[in-house]
């Protein structure tokens, strides 16, 4: 089977002033279709650059990031735009509503960006997805009128509208409690499972990494552990170099 | 479509959010309001002036020599009278004008200025001594000759007297030097009993040496600088329906005459006491203000100066009355004031120490009682008028008109622009200009071979040519009246009563020489496409004309409004520029306080064209919003405006206003020029922080907000 995202001998360095400061120093790794993976690691190990690289809203410094075929280093802005509206979604630490727009405005956006499907297509699309997370009753509330739950939910529904090959979501529970957390967490897993949308997020809680099929544990902007979970067989893994 | 609004509900939404879009959206709101009230403004003015102009003389289109070395200026360029080229022959031009499908009328007209001399009171007073004096020498047997006489002698007397006493004063108060001797010894030997007693005995050299040493003493001589215009006043009054006779009448067709405008006449040939008084009653009584304003000032009021001017300045007034007048007005003015005192000047010093209480009764009575007793302009209707101008070849040429009346335009009653330009008939005005066309240099060369004339003495010229062709006399003469040197005899006097007389043909008025046409269209709105017919037709029949539109016509004038206008865009160029840089700094740190937002879009696959598109939609939907509040404020304020009108501040106001208020009015222009320049503003001012939106990168989105 294919790899959807496949990363070889990637380097990201950050140049803060006249310091070059490495945030990921060689890392290779391969996604496949319908993986639901979890990326560990201390703060400050390169998750969120790893993440950032896979969603193409960076480029790597060195090495070839391939994400559903695509060689990001070789795209323009315009075409890494367009990978990211269409094969892409993106679910944020915070949420990152558009906090003048309603629950259903906020779901509906990206398909707006797309224009390809008319309003009731699109309606229908908010709509079952709303019902999907739960918040069908609350489509006209505004970000600020939810609770963190319920507002990661509709950045849930949000990344899932345009219906991606591929969900990203960096600590989507880190601004939530346990609880709430967890059920993100299963949100998330459920559908995975139901449309076999391939999950890809970062946390540094044992509990939430628990539900992923593989678990790559950065540290120092490296793999340094990848580890399939008891009784999960572990498609992803690749030798540790 | 469906994106466009979405960028539309953004922006709507985030038109209140922020401290920041209420801030620009307040600049665009006062900038709108500026734009939209100042414009309708100066368009109203433009349009009241316009009238004005249009209106009061200058036709919608003015035609004048194109050979001219000073372009045309109907109100004067920088004081003094623009150099004109003539045009020679006035019929050719109507009639290829008015075969202009456009064009009404095309009234002659020319203007030229002169200073006249009103001549002071003592020289009134010696001109009557003197003609009683010819009366006498002529053999006038009239028994009351005599008595006449004295009486004027008398007056003349008190007035050297009144003389006298002045010189007195202001020894007091100047040092000697600044007194001329001569001038005393003058006064001295002019009041003596030994210069009267002789008086009789050569009363021409007498009255000589009144007039050139003492008349030039008394104060109130002064040159008064007249412009006329010179126009066929039948045509004229037609063309112009807004003219308007106020004492008088009309000067009758084909007469010689003479029209004072009625401003010109108040102000500068009406006595200055009873103008100064009716000044304060234009404020006191008119406006409701007080000479004593009860809250305590430091500067004095106007009307308290005019007071003070008048009770310094009663020599004007005494001047003009001889014994008996004089009698007079000190019995009426003790009644008045309830006074025993007899010194004239002393009781019009106390009469005219007026306060708010007895303003109005004063005023009343210093009209029924005092003017009639006085001159109370220094030339009166009926009065024949002589002015005397430099001619175009330099020499003086003098002219006697008969002054038939006053006139104004209606609704600039108060305009000293218009109001200080006084009419004339064009035959009076061709001689003063003193041009003879070549064809008729060649007839009066005809003429002078035919009647074997050789070269003209001056002084016999009017001997000589008298009593020839008549139109040599009509068109020649007047050239050579030489007012200094009198003539025995009644010869000169039916000279001039036959030219008063004349009557002159519309052909002669046509046939003539002029300085400018005022061409009256019958759509004024075509007025740059007759402009060019009119040059058209010039080139076709070699008429050498030049056609400007009024305003252009008016001279500085006409380029106020323009120029206030310039001056407006500039304020409010300048207003823009500042709201510019505020604009673009405020949109530059709301773009910054959305960094996180624009991120999370492009993340979320918005193209920079989005998000372009997200900054222009705000500024737009701010502009149209306040810039929309502003204009709909700005119109309130010009309706309310135009319905309570803007009080002229000045006279001079009162032209631009064509009358004493102004009611602004709006046009659709106005709006639209007003929303044209906000929304350029605003996009402008936005395009710097709409670039750096959109260089705002996905990544921003991951990081936490700020």
């Amino acid at each position: 089977m294919p790899a959807i995202v496949s990363l070889k001998d990637v380097v990201k360095t950050y140049r803060l002033g006249t310091v070059e400061v490495p945030a990921l120093r060689g890392v290779s790794l391969d996604v496949h279709i319908g993986d639901f993976i979890s990326i560990a690691g201390p703060s400050g190990s390169g998750k969120t650059t790893l993440l950032n690289l896979i969603g193409c809203v960076d480029t790597a410094t060195s090495g070839t990031v391939l994400v559903d075929g695509h060689d990001t280093q070789h795209l323009s802005d315009r075409e890494l735009t367009n990978l990211r509206l269409n094969t892409l979604g993106f679910i944020f630490q915070s949420f990152n509503l558009v906090s003048v727009l309603s629950v259903f405005q906020n779901v509906e956006f990206p398909l707006l960006l797309q224009r390809r499907l008319s309003k009731s297509e699109r309606s229908a699309r908010v709509m079952s997805l709303l019902e999907q997370v739960g918040l069908a009753s609350h489509i006209n509330h505004r970000p600020s009128e939810l609770s963190g739950g319920q507002r990661q939910r509709v950045a849930v529904a949000r990344a899932l509208v345009t219906q991606p090959k591929i969900v990203l979501a960096d600590e989507p529970t880190a601004n939530l409690d346990s609880v709430t957390g967890n059920n993100i967490i299963d949100l998330m897993k459920e559908l995975n499972q139901k449309n076999g949308t391939t999950f890809i997020f970062s946390t540094h809680d044992a509990k939430v990494m628990s539900h992923a099929n593989a678990v790559f544990r950065l540290a120092d902007g490296k793999i340094t552990e990848r580890l399939a979970p008891a009784g999960v067989p572990l498609k992803s893994v690749v030798e540790v170099r | 479509m469906a994106q466009l609004r979405i960028l539309t509900r953004i922006a709507l939404r985030n038109l209140f959010a922020t401290k920041l879009n209420l801030i620009i959206g307040g600049i665009i709101l006062v900038g709108t309001l500026l734009v939209v009230v100042g414009g309708a403004l100066l368009d109203s003015m433009d349009q009241s002036m316009s009238r004005s102009i249009i209106g009061s003389g200058a036709g919608n289109i003015q035609v004048y020599s194109a050979k001219s070395k000073d372009p045309l200026a109907l109100y004067g360029a920088m004081g003094s009278e623009p150099d004109l080229s003539a045009i020679d022959d006035f019929s050719k031009v109507k009639s290829a004008l008015e075969s202009i499908p456009n064009v009404k009328t095309v009234v002659p007209m020319g203007i030229n200025a002169a200073l006249i001399t009103s001549g002071n009171t003592v020289d009134v007073a010696l001109e009557k001594l003197r003609g009683l004096v010819r009366q006498r020498q002529q053999g006038n047997s009239d028994p009351n000759l005599e008595a006449k006489l004295k009486s004027q002698k008398e007056y003349v007397r008190q007035i050297l007297r009144v003389l006298q006493n002045d010189m007195k004063k202001r020894s007091v108060l100047v040092s000697d030097k600044a007194i001329e001797p001569e001038n005393v010894a003058a006064l001295e030997r002019a009041s003596s009993n030994e210069f009267w007693e002789s008086f009789d005995r050569d009363p021409l050299d007498a009255l000589e040496f009144l007039e050139n040493r003492i008349a030039p003493q008394a104060s109130d001589a002064d040159l008064i600088y007249l412009r006329y215009m010179g126009t066929d006043l039948d045509d004229f009054q037609r063309s112009f329906d807004r003219l308007k006779i106020v004492d008088g009448q009309a000067v009758p067709t084909g007469r010689r005459g003479f029209l004072f405008a009625k401003f010109f006449y108040e102000n500068q040939l009406k006595l200055k006491a009873a103008k100064r008084l009716d000044k304060i009653k234009k404020t006191v009584i008119d406006q409701g203000k007080r000479i004593f304003p009860r809250a305590k000032k430091s500067e004095p009021s106007e009307a308290q100066q005019l007071l003070k001017d008048n009770q310094a300045q009663t020599q004007e007034i005494i001047l003009q009355l001889d014994r008996i007048k004089s009698e007079i007005a000190v019995r009426r003015l003790q009644q008045e004031l309830g006074s025993q005192e007899t010194d004239l000047d002393a009781l019009l010093k106390h009469f005219f120490d007026m306060n708010d209480d007895n303003f109005s009764r004063r005023f009343t009575f210093f009209y029924d009682q005092l003017a009639p007793l006085l001159e109370l302009y220094r030339i009166r209707v009926g009065d024949v008028l002589t002015i005397k101008a430099f001619t175009r070849s330099g020499y003086v040429q003098s002219v006697n008109v008969p002054v038939y009346g006053t006139f104004q335009f209606k609704g600039m009653e108060d305009a000293a622009l218009a109001g200080n330009l006084n009419l004339m008939d064009l035959v009076s005005f061709r001689d003063l200009y003193g041009y003879l066309s070549a064809d008729k240099i060649e007839e009066v060369d005809k003429l002078k071979k035919l009647a074997g004339a050789k070269a003209i003495d001056r002084s016999r010229a009017e001997d000589e040519l008298f009593g020839t062709a008549r139109t040599v006399v009509a068109e020649a003469t007047p050239g050579v009246i030489d007012e200094g040197n009198e003539k025995p005899g009644n010869l000169r006097a039916l000279r001039r009563e036959e030219l008063l007389r004349r009557v002159y043909s519309k052909n002669e008025m046509d046939n003539g020489v002029l300085l400018s046409a005022a061409v009256i269209l019958k759509d004024p709105k075509k007025l740059k496409q007759t402009m060019k017919e009119i040059a058209a037709v010039s080139a076709r029949d070699n008429l050498q004309l030049k056609p400007v539109s009024w305003q252009e016509a008016a001279g500085l004038i006409g380029q106020f409004v323009s120029l206030a206008k310039l001056a407006l865009y500039i304020a409010v160029f300048i207003i823009f520029i500042v709201a510019l840089v505020i604009i673009n700094n405020a949109m530059m740190m709301a773009t910054l306080q959305r960094v996180h937002e624009i991120g999370t879009m492009r993340a979320i696959g918005a193209q920079r064209g989005f998000v372009l598109g997200l900054v222009l939609t705000e500024i737009i939907v701010l502009g149209l919003v306040f810039g929309g509040a502003g204009a709909a404020l700005g119109t309130g304020v010009v309706k309310w405006l135009g319905s309570v009108g803007i009080a002229a501040p000045n006279d001079w106001f009162y032209f631009f206003f064509s009358g004493p208020r102004l009611h602004p009015w709006l046009t659709a222009g106005n709006l639209i020029a007003a929303f044209v320049i906000v929304l350029l503003v605003s996009a402008i001012s936005t395009l710097y922080p709409a670039f750096l939106a959109t260089r705002v990168a996905p990544v921003r989105a991951m990081q936490a907000e700020e």
